[in-house]
């Protein structure tokens, strides 16, 4: 799912290189000429796939670029303003503390993401019996389908005064009901406990399909070398797991400020200024409140801040090197 | 797959039964709540109302499936989405095979220029540029339309990629054999590489159609119009925007669970219909370049 850009690069620049310092007429041009030729029909059929990514990809991209240096103001001409939206975006309390937000839900997301599909990974595979296997892993995943909204109401059923949670907190502890939803201190944990729900089956099947490529002979020579099931785990799946490790947390770490979707479900008077996220802030700045400089200044800090954590990310765990 | 022909050592007893307590507890925490809804929405509105655990609806009744359909006039956002996801995943299949096509013939000059255009589209997250794609759209006059909701995620690098891993493993030489009896490329990509792709095509076409239905950024950054609202957008609306919805009247926890159930219960037939093609999409996905 994640590719290398830097070989990809380099040879781009490789092929560029070739073909603008043969001289004209030479016949290396003449050959890519001819080759082009033939190759007409390729690049015709490429055209629609070019166009769409160039007007809905890069030129959106290019665009929020643009205006987050000029002036809030959508139609007519925008003055250019340098860099007023970035001063005026990073004195802004609401930008600040939805940067303290996303930081939070976003790497105890990305954290628990991993551990507890990796650990539910690791537990499922010690079944022995294949159908039980297969169920539960179908249980675990299906909330990966569910929209947002979905769980948004599942979580406003079971985290009701009178809802299953509050209702199995009584039996077991003989608590008083809490309003979850209403209550600042689980505003963020609920939060949390939402992508959990939702994910974990998901990033679980990666490690999954991993562990059953594992060649079986390898279980076979530690066995006859006398190491116990704890033993091959340790020295055998764990290992053989490090590169989808590694693919899972650079594609969970460009997701650290990236969280919106659920935020937009759950947000309340009440848990606001504990869950409201920076996507969040770009889009009400933005799209509701047409401040369109502010929020896209807001945005290009955002994918500032992505480009830094995933880098970052990257070298820690060493994914460039192969 | 290979391990499961062998004969597995087994973990100490301590450790195994801890494994199965384990595997119930997520068992339990995934599939309760689950439950809860799906009992809840065949629930009577007094039932669904009134305190007291509900897993199992005595008797089960449709009165809160009738009530959201017709009170909050549920069709248009259910056909909304319909429309919206069909028509969008049939394009993006196409383009992404077209793309992925391409991208597989290996002589073919400026390839891997191409594949570093698609690839850097993949680096930043759409939900970071929504304002310029809101910008770009409203230009466009794509805005509050059918047709920018289409568009917009007509083909994905993820799909074309895909696509392209799974086209690399037809031999070249069926094209160049078809080249020889003097098919053109659209018949060579037509009747070659779609037909022996088919898990290919339905596995990005199932993640696609699921990705459509369920989104909601783009949904709300494009239309404003509450009309061409899509299913998830409605049903937060539902669920927590109630108080504003002037003239409806109050809605019961069984007719918002209905809803909730309406949203999600299409993905959850179509993956028992798709599963086998999760796991294969996923390995194939995975392979890194």
């Amino acid at each position: 799912m994640v590719y290398c850009l830097c070989t990809e690069g380099a040879h781009w620049r490789r092929t560029l290189h070739r073909v603008y310092t043969s001289e004209p007429g030479s016949t290396m041009n003449k050959a890519l000429g001819r080759q082009l030729k033939k190759y007409r029909i390729f690049y015709l059929m490429f055209l629609p796939v070019a166009v769409y990514f160039i007007i809905f990809s890069y030129y959106p991209f290019l665009r929020g670029l643009i205006m987050s240096f000029q002036e809030n103001r959508l139609l007519g001409n925008r003055p250019f303003v340098g860099l007023a939206n970035y001063k005026f975006v990073l004195k802004d309390s609401n930008f600040l503390s939805a940067v303290t937000n996303s930081l939070i839900i976003g790497i105890w997301d990305m954290v628990l993401y991993f551990f507890f599909s990796l650990g539910f990974a690791l537990i499922l595979n010690e079944l022995v019996q294949r159908t039980v296997k297969q169920t539960i892993q179908t249980i675990a995943y299906i909330p990966y389908l569910f929209s947002w909204a979905v769980i948004g109401g599942i979580w406003v059923l079971i985290f009701d005064l009178q809802g299953l949670v509050n209702q199995f907190l009584s039996i077991i502890f003989g608590t008083e009901p809490i309003f979850f939803l209403a209550n600042p201190a689980f505003a963020r944990p609920l939060i949390i406990a939402m992508g959990i729900w939702r994910s974990m089956g998901y990033f679980a099947l990666l490690f999954t399909v991993a562990i059953m490529n594992i060649e079986g002979q390898l279980y076979e020579a530690a066995r006859i070398d006398g190491a116990s099931r704890l033993m091959q785990i340790r020295k055998i799946i764990l290992p053989s797991l490090i590169p989808t490790m590694k693919t899972i947390i650079v594609l969970l770490s460009i997701g650290v400020l990236t969280h919106f979707d659920e935020i937009y479900v759950m947000v309340n008077p009440a848990n606001r200024r504990l869950i409201s996220t920076l996507l969040l802030f770009v889009y009400e700045t933005g799209i509701l409140n047409f401040q369109t400089g502010t929020a896209s200044a807001g945005a290009t800090l955002v994918m500032a801040g992505t480009l830094l954590i995933t880098g970052l990310m990257r070298k820690f765990i060493g994914y460039d090197k192969e | 797959m290979k391990n499961r022909l062998s004969k597995k050592d087994n973990l100490p007893l301590a450790m195994r039964v801890l494994n199965i307590l384990v595997l119930v507890l997520v068992v339990v925490l995934m599939g309760l709540p689950m439950l809860n809804v799906l009992a809840v929405s065949l629930s009577t509105q007094a039932k669904s109302d009134s305190p007291g655990l509900v897993l199992l609806p005595t008797p089960p009744t449709f009165e809160g499936y009738t009530f959201i359909w017709k009170h909050t006039n549920l069709p248009r956002p259910f056909f909304n989405t319909v429309y919206v996801s069909v028509v969008g995943t049939v394009l993006h299949v196409l383009m992404a095979s077209l793309a992925g096509y391409i991208l597989c013939q290996n002589k073919l000059p400026f390839r891997k220029a191409m594949t570093t255009f698609i690839l850097l589209t993949m680096t930043v997250p759409y939900e970071l540029t929504m304002i310029g794609i809101y910008a770009v759209n409203r230009d466009l006059g794509l805005t509050n339309t059918y047709a920018g909701l289409i568009l917009n995620g007509m083909v994905s690098g993820f799909s074309v990629f895909l696509m392209r891993n799974y086209f690399q493993a037809i031999p070249l030489s069926l094209a160049e054999s078809a080249r020889i009896d003097g098919s053109g490329e659209w018949r060579i990509f037509s009747s070659i590489y779609l037909r022996l792709s088919v898990s290919g095509l339905m596995t990005i076409g199932t993640l696609e159609l699921i990705r459509r239905w369920n989104n909601i950024t783009m949904t709300i950054t494009l239309i404003s119009d509450m009309k061409k609202w899509t299913l998830p957008v409605v049903l937060r609306y539902i669920l927590f925007d109630q108080t504003s919805t002037s003239g409806t009247s109050y809605i019961f926890a069984n007719a918002k669970m209905a809803a909730v159930v309406m949203t999600a219960l299409p993905l959850v037939v179509l993956y028992f219909f798709t599963q086998s093609f999760f796991s294969s999409g996923i390995m194939i996905g995975s392979v890194k370049e």
